[in-house]
């Protein structure tokens, strides 16, 4: 049997501010084991969002120590920590973060081009995700082109493009309609149901339900 | 999808402002180019009319450039011991003079009038008729330029009169006769210049009190194989106090003195172009970088690496750089050819001489110059991007 997904003991994070450093993390210690669906709840600034930038690896703890699928990440270089997020982690925003000037398609095909994974597979794989998110038809549509629901849905076909094993998502739904937001929430359950371990940061308690765990953090502390 | 595939989506999506990159590379590229061309032009053009005559050596009595110091004494001696030398083909002494031409509809017309020890008639590029070459009959040739042949309505066959205007010649002159046996062109002529080429000894009759024996600068042709410079040791060898100088020295002469002022010109405007080229491709990346912070953060966040977006940053200057800097060929060529015309009226400039000559040097440097200034001018930009705070940088955008 393999391994936590996420093992963290003891994590901080301190940010050095001209008023005096703010503590954005306290003492957080975490384990989250594979295909494991996980909310995070808690009021604005209680660090929510930093401990999900910690778990994808693009902030680095002032204290503790952080393993994701059994690699510690403090020994790891900047070049490793971004291959880690390119093979093993992917990320869902809540202001979905599509690059404008690229269509459906190749926002889903550009993390899978940057592994170095060869055009027919790109193809056959973009062409799997856009069809398991329900956008096949918009493949060609740019961004602009699609609505906000559509653009989050292309955004969760991008996370999964290279398999990730973790899949991070802050506050998916929060830019949607109640519509909109109950799909996204499905295509979330439906992600974690084929086996991929899923963490949400969210305000949703319909969202936080959906969860097997849900944890709640106040003041850089879980409760 | 590969850097340059993203540095082309970027600068697609903002078509205007790429437009507007480009063309402003375009025409500080240009500048630079005219500057480039500038720098090398007169060198190149100047070499071109020395090496039009055939003449790889000019022997002078002094340091002075030809026409500038006094003439060369005892010439035909001189020419001789040149000639004689196994390294030289042909020897050609020549003088320097003025003369007049009576016309009947005012007064008599000022030329200039050159003499020549030529026996080939080879050197001046014929245009019409033949060359000048001495004859047996008496007759007395000359061959003039085609401004003086449309001035006066004559050419080969024509008879003219010239009166001597040379500094010892008495106002009492007597006309001499000549006879017109081609039309040349003569490579240092000036716009408006009239000038008749004849032999040495009409030359001797026109200016009457000259010394035949004298010659302000005697023309050399090296053998073939034979290397200017060794002309010239061999007649700084064999004939003493005589200055004896290769068309390369005379350009880097002429470099160093004459031609120096608009080097320095063309290389400090060079400089600043080269400067505004970089200050406007840092600034329209820098700008286009703070506007994508929020994409290259989460480029960077979805496992990106740096240097794929510094590589990105690179193509996206050099597509801005390299369009416009291509751009800049034809518009500097024709800004050079504007600028040329304009400067080639300035007074006593040989009309052949021109300031803009399109030189593969030139090209080269600016394409060189082009594509380190794409290179220089993506750093900052690309420090930003590489340098971004990921977490941060998402957490702003959201909060905005």
């Amino acid at each position: 049997m393999s391994g936590p997904i996420v093992e963290a003991h003891g994590l901080g994070k301190v940010f050095p501010m001209p008023a005096g450093p703010v503590v954005a993390l306290d003492d957080v210690s975490l384990r989250i084991e594979p295909a494991e669906y996980v909310a995070i709840a808690g009021p604005s600034g209680c660090g929510k969002s930093t401990l999900l930038h910690l778990l994808g690896c693009v902030e680095t703890p002032t204290s503790g120590t952080l393993a994701l699928d059994g690699r510690e990440v403090a020994a790891l270089s900047d070049a490793e920590r971004s291959r880690m997020r390119l093979s093993r982690i992917g990320f869902i925003f809540q202001r979905f973060f599509l690059l404008p000037m690229l269509t459906a398609w190749e926002n889903v095909e550009l993390p899978q081009s940057e592994l170095g994974a060869a055009k027919p597979e790109r193809r056959k794989r973009t062409a799997e995700l856009l069809d398991y998110v329900g956008l096949a038809n918009r493949a060609d549509h740019k961004p602009s082109q699609l609505s906000g629901g559509e653009m989050q849905r292309v955004a969760i076909a991008r996370a999964l493009a290279n398999r990730p094993k973790l899949l991070l998502a802050d506050e998916p739904t929060g830019e949607l309609d109640d519509a909109s937001g109950e799909q996204i929430a499905d295509l979330l359950d439906r992600v974690n149901g084929d086996g991929t371990t899923l963490v949400v940061v969210t305000h949703n308690a319909a969202l936080a339900a959906r969860a097997h765990r849900r944890l709640q953090m106040r003041s850089g502390k879980l409760a | 999808m590969s850097p340059a595939g993203l540095a082309w989506r970027y600068v697609r999506r903002q078509p205007a402002r790429a437009a507007l990159g480009v063309t402003g590379i375009a025409v500080v590229g240009a500048l630079l180019f005219d500057m480039l061309l500038l720098s090398r032009g007169l060198v190149v053009s100047f070499r071109d009319i020395l090496d039009t005559a055939g003449f790889d050596v000019r022997v002078t009595s002094t340091e002075a450039q030809p026409t500038l110091g006094p003439p060369l004494p005892q010439a035909t001696r001189v020419a001789a011991a040149v000639a004689a030398l196994p390294e030289v083909r042909e020897v050609v002494p020549l003088r320097f003079g003025k003369a007049e031409v009576p016309v009947t509809d005012g007064s008599p017309l000022g030329i200039n009038l050159y003499g020549s020890g030529t026996r080939e008639g080879r050197g001046w590029p014929v245009i019409e008729g033949t060359g000048l070459t001495p004859r047996a009959d008496g007759v007395l040739p000359v061959v003039i330029n085609r401004r003086m042949a449309r001035r006066l309505g004559i050419g080969p066959g024509s008879k003219v009169r010239l009166t001597g205007a040379c500094a010892s010649v008495s106002s009492a002159a007597p006309a001499i006769e000549l006879e017109v046996l081609g039309i040349v062109s003569f490579p240092f002529d000036r716009a408006a210049d009239l000038t008749a080429m004849t032999t040495l000894p009409a030359y001797v009759r026109i200016c009457g009190g000259e010394d035949p024996e004298e010659a302000d600068v005697l023309l050399v042709a090296s053998k073939t194989g034979v290397s200017a410079d060794a002309t010239v040791a061999a007649i700084g060898g064999a004939v003493p106090g005589v200055y004896a100088f290769s068309n390369e020295q005379l350009l880097d002469r002429f470099q160093k003195t004459d031609f120096s002022y608009f080097r320095q010109i063309s290389f400090v405007l060079s400089s600043i172009t080269v400067f505004f080229a970089f200050l406007l491709v840092t600034t329209l990346l820098t700008v286009s970088v703070n506007q994508r912070f929020g994409e290259l953060a989460v480029l960077r966040a979805l496992g990106v690496r740096r240097r794929r977006i510094v590589a990105s940053l690179l193509f996206e200057s050099a597509l801005l750089v390299g369009t416009g800097g291509l751009l800049a060929l034809p518009l500097g060529g024709a800004m050079a050819l504007w600028l040329d015309g304009i400067l080639r009226q300035m007074p006593d400039i040989p009309q052949r001489l021109h300031f803009f000559v399109l030189d593969p040097r030139a090209v080269v440097m600016h394409v060189a110059l082009i594509v380190l200034t794409a290179m220089l001018a993506a750093v900052y930009p690309a420090y930003l991007a590489a340098r971004l705070p990921i977490a941060a940088t998402l957490r702003r955008e959201v909060v905005s």
